[in-house]
């Protein structure tokens, strides 16, 4: 089983990082700014095989995890711990190999702290930017739970090992739409409606306001429910269950 | 429940599907003239009894002769009235089955063949007198409605709603003490639309007749297991209710179909037709009678040798909870 650092750096590696491709494709500004970048960009730990790589090619971005032999720029970390501290936005300094592209360092930074607005002290007002972190929440949320099981967490690998093929689908009305599948210890986060099957849990919500709210927990899931920010359809009991691996998740990348 | 009808819950709780039927052609029989009982030899087997007492002008036994009760039956309907004809669901579907063709669906004659100890509900009087093929029989005749009710209540409406419709029908019911699934008659009866009794997004099961109480207990066993099962009381195998099949091939991908009947021609085959018309993917179990003729036994023993009963589903929603309804996907998370 990993150690909490280690399963904090899975979630930060598999879940937080990824979502820069999001932002990238959202934002226009960010686009405009990594535009026909080539280069390798490695975030890792000394010494160890944690790590993973953002590649800037063909003006697309793709995460990979992993270590890349020959990136153009690496941040490297003394160990898990300054890594998961540098992404929690915590002071913690990496060595810079590759320093002399700056224009490279320069350009993806930008990117990095734009996974800020993940943070729960973020409140942006732009809709446009509201709308982008719902997206990356619900995004995040799935992602997370899925990586949850794939570490081992006790409670998650219990719950996914003794479940039917079932889907728990978030959607949000004119909005994004994601959702996690579990089969007998298998899961898998996707993006979009699943359209195979119905789901087993449903939370359905009216439009983005009512998502940001629920999702940043400004308002309680009941109190939520009340005033219709959320519509919750199917086992009850397992939304609950899910709704409380999502508090463990919110606590472990925020401390 | 159909109107003017004046018997009671405790009644259904303590009569057979065979006796409410009884009880509630004599009631519509009061309500509508042009309705006429037919047996052959059988009234109190198939209780009409109470038919004959209170109809003797409206009532006609003809005898061990079943085929010429479907041809006369034919030719009363012709003239304008509605001939209930109740028999043994082995003679009417079998031995009767060119008369009920050609006599009655042929002509489109508005018939009404109530067929008792259908099934293997006729548990000890042997393999001769089950009827495990009806379904498919009748469900091969154009023009013809099949309906098998799930308890007395269902039979109640069912049958009231079968002198309503036009044309021929086939309603199988059972002979033994059939437990009610229904609490009571009020609820929506339509020939072609399943009733919903239980809620879940794992997995249907659809079943016809008595196995209907039979796979709500094995949704309930279900239940204790984690897993969360819809029910649908088909009554009626044709026209079936495609909807509800769709919906739950869409909702749940895996479907279990449950009858007292062989698995080939009835219940499941209809199922099957409109799963397989719909193009959609979908694992289907079908439960029954595994092409085998049923043994002699107690109806609730049969149950259980042909996995009908409510241990025996609640095996098989196990074993279909296993079963992918499509190739495995790659298991990575989406970035």
């Amino acid at each position: 089983m990993l150690t909490r650092d280690e399963l904090k750096s899975r979630l930060f590696l598999r879940v937080a990082l990824p979502l820069t491709k999001v932002v990238r494709e959202d934002d226009p500004k960010m686009r405009s700014l990594t535009r026909n970048m080539n280069a390798v960009v490695q975030f890792a730990v000394k010494g160890a095989d944690t790590g993973a790589h953002l590649v800037f090619e063909n003006d697309g971005l793709e995460v990979v995890q992993g270590i890349h032999e020959k990136p153009t720029v690496a941040f490297i970390f003394k160990d898990v711990k300054s890594l998961n501290d540098f992404f929690a936005g915590k002071l913690a300094l990496p060595s810079i190999k590759g320093l002399w592209r700056l224009d490279v360092i320069l350009r993806t930074v930008p990117l990095l702290l734009s996974l800020k607005m993940l943070m729960p002290e973020a409140d942006p007002k732009d809709p446009a930017k509201r709308a982008l972190k719902v997206k990356l929440l619900l995004y995040m949320v799935t992602s997370a739970l899925s990586q949850l099981n794939k570490s081992g967490d006790p409670a998650m690998a219990k719950l996914v090992a003794e479940s039917p093929d079932r889907i728990y689908q978030w959607i949000v009305e004119g909005g994004p739409s994601a959702y996690l599948r579990m089969k007998a210890g298998k899961s898998k986060a996707g993006r979009g409606v699943y359209t195979r099957r119905r789901p087993f849990v449903l939370m359905k919500f009216p439009d983005i306001d009512g998502a940001y709210q629920v999702l940043t927990s400004k308002v309680a899931l009941v109190e939520a429910v009340k005033q219709g920010f959320v519509v919750t359809e199917g086992a009850m009991e397992y939304s609950k269950e899910i709704g409380i691996r999502m508090q463990v998740i919110e606590e472990l990348m925020a401390n | 429940m159909a109107k003017g009808l004046t018997w009671t819950v405790a009644d259904a709780d303590h009569m057979t599907q065979a006796e409410i039927y009884g009880e509630v052609l004599t009631q519509l029989g009061a309500q509508n003239e042009k309705i006429i009982a037919l047996t052959a030899d059988l009234a109190g087997s198939t209780k009409i009894g109470r038919f004959q007492k209170d109809f003797p002008d409206r009532f006609v036994n003809l005898g061990v002769a079943e085929m010429n009760m479907m041809g006369m039956a034919s030719g009363l309907a012709s003239v304008g009235f509605i001939p209930v004809v109740s028999t043994f669901a082995v003679f009417a579907s079998l031995r009767c089955a060119e008369f009920v063709r050609t006599d009655i669906c042929y002509q489109n004659r508005n018939v009404k063949i109530i067929a008792t100890h259908s099934g293997t509900s006729f548990g000890q009087a042997g393999t001769t007198h089950h009827c495990t093929e009806d379904l498919a029989v009748m469900r091969s005749f154009a023009g013809m409605k099949v309906i098998a009710p799930a308890d007395s209540y269902e039979t109640a409406n069912a049958l009231a709603a079968a002198i309503e419709a036009e044309g021929p029908v086939y309603m199988r019911i059972g002979r033994s003490f059939e437990p009610p699934l229904h609490k009571s008659a009020d609820f929506d009866f339509e020939i072609g639309k399943a009733i919903q009794i239980h809620e879940g997004t794992d997995i249907t099961v659809i079943a016809c007749g008595r196995t209907v109480l039979s796979a709500l207990e094995a949704a309930e066993i279900a239940q204790q297991q984690g897993l969360s099962v819809r029910v649908l009381d088909m009554h009626t195998i044709k026209p079936i209710d495609t909807d509800a099949v769709l919906q739950a091939v869409g909702d749940t991908r895996r479907i279990i179909t449950v009858e007292d009947h062989n698995v080939i021609g009835g219940l499941g085959s209809a199922v099957a037709e409109v799963i397989a018309a719909s193009g959609k993917g979908c694992v289907l179990r079908k439960l029954g009678l595994q092409d085998q003729f049923s043994i002699v036994g107690y109806p609730e023993d049969l149950l259980h040798r042909y996995g009908i009963d409510g241990d025996g589903i609640a095996e098989a929603i196990q074993q279909v909870m296993k079963t992918d309804f499509e190739a495995d996907e790659d298991w990575e998370d989406e970035v």
